[in-house]
């Protein structure tokens, strides 16, 4: 299990990056590794070339203004889970992260990485849907912003172009009556999800006045229950009702771990989970 | 030429300088630092999953099977032949008291996850314990008594008996 033969190139700035990536379009880009070097070592992928951005400084802060906290692509989930910023506005991410592999992993694995990467079993894609995030992407054009919602295209497919990078996640700080909240089940902490959910939950006179339920590790990319979420803001909350719902929105694919059938299962458990916290 | 497939690099492993070393961009450090003699750093499963090759970068714990040689350049790393410090010598005697080993494959990466957990400085319970060292396969399956050293370690650090 050793990775196959590639170029390595130390990238000196983002513009570098974007550079060497438009002449070679076989070459991908490095960042924590924690996903793309499994996947060399079992040779799953072949590039032409690794080009490091995990050393670059300008992909390296967290910062934040009135409206939005921007998280750089090469900020590692460690750091993420120790910034000032995330603790004070946006604690939710601390407990995903606590859930995205082992610390050792989290040492390294970046932001930007695993959001980019898109595995559909992973948090972050889901969590950036759910919190209505926007990705900010650099190509030879300059730069270019689109929202997390539709930034994922199939399994392991994002929006991003050739020639782009992404180099930063812009989450916006959530309201005093929004809450987003997350669940997901697991065979061991911190292995890959089999069936997961997070909620973007707004009330109003202890009503559901807002909602956004988004599942992940139950298809090829993060799934928005829009139709499930409405009926609930609609309709209330009804227990006996959230299995069918979400039958009829979404289609469950199976996996290593568990079937089509199981994962609806779950997904309907741990939405019943995260509503019910509401309730209290 | 842009990108190459070897690489010239400065870094420091347990405490010794290496200048000038050149390394082949594709192999990852868990294989180099065997190639050099410390074999101490076992290579298990090389997608991340069994914690064996775990060793410290810049102070982090990190995969040394998840990381490219390349990418080590100006770093600094220790191993578990480097843990020779006064804390790191009494864990590794609590470790034995509590036979927390039996064929001792994990035993690396258990004692360089151990340390990250110790610089923490937290009390944690045993359920938190397991947590932090899920990332880490015993396949003799001596969790328990590993359980139990790491938790001595931790009330003996935290009283200041591992100075």
């Amino acid at each position: 299990m050793k990775s196959p033969d590639f170029c390595y190139y130390e990238a000196l700035s983002i513009e570098d990056a974007i550079k060497f990536k438009s002449n070679d379009l076989e070459a991908v880009i490095l960042a924590g590794g924690q996903s793309l070097i499994p996947a060399l070592n079992m040779r799953l992928s072949s590039p032409s070339c690794l080009i490091d951005i995990s050393k670059i400084k300008e992909l390296k802060n967290i910062t934040k203004d009135n409206n939005f906290i921007y998280i750089g692509s090469a900020v590692t989930h460690s750091e993420v889970m120790q910034n000032k910023f995330i603790i004070d506005h946006l604690p939710v991410l601390i407990d995903v992260l606590n859930m995205v592999a082992h610390p050792a992993i989290r040492n390294k694995g970046t932001h930007g990485g695993s959001i980019a990467y898109g595995d559909p079993a992973a948090e972050l894609p889901a969590f950036v849907v759910a919190a209505n995030a926007e990705i900010i992407l650099m190509g030879l054009n300059g730069i270019r912003t689109i929202q997390a919602s539709d930034f994922y295209h199939g399994l392991f497919e994002t929006d991003i172009q050739d020639d782009e990078i992404l180099t930063c996640i812009k989450y916006p700080i959530l309201k005093n009556n929004q809450e987003i909240l997350f669940d997901e089940i697991y065979r061991r902490h911190g292995d890959y999800a089999m069936a997961g959910v997070v909620a973007n939950i707004e009330i109003l006179n202890n009503k559901i006045d807002n909602l956004k339920l988004v599942f992940f590790a139950t298809g090829t990319k993060p799934e928005v229950a829009l139709k499930t979420s409405e009926l609930i803001i609609k309709d209330g909350y009804d227990y006996s009702n959230v299995k069918n719902m979400i039958k009829n929105e979404l289609d469950f694919e199976s996996d290593l771990n568990s079937n089509a059938e199981m994962k609806l299962h779950l997904a309907t458990i741990l939405t019943n989970k995260v509503l019910k916290l509401m309730e209290t | 030429m842009l990108g190459s497939k070897k690489i010239t690099i400065n870094f420091i492993i347990n405490d010794e300088k290496f200048n000038d070393i050149t390394v082949p961009v594709r192999q990852h450090l868990g294989d180099f630092l065997r190639s050099i003699g410390l074999t101490g750093t076992h290579i298990g499963c090389e997608q991340g999953a069994c914690g064996a090759c775990t060793v410290e970068l810049d102070g982090k714990a990190v995969r040394s099977c998840l990381i490219l040689s390349s990418q080590i350049n100006g770093s600094v790393i220790k191993t578990v032949e480097g843990l020779d410090d006064t804390l790191m010598k009494k864990v590794k005697e609590i470790f034995l008291k509590h036979n927390a080993l039996q064929c001792g494959f994990c035993s690396s990466g258990m004692l360089i996850t151990t340390k990250e957990i110790l610089n923490k400085k937290k009390k944690l319970n045993r359920e938190q314990i397991r947590t932090e060292i899920s990332g880490n396969y015993c396949r003799c399956t001596g969790y328990q008594s590993i359980v139990d050293a790491i938790e001595e370690a931790i009330e003996d650090n935290i009283q200041g008996y591992l100075k």
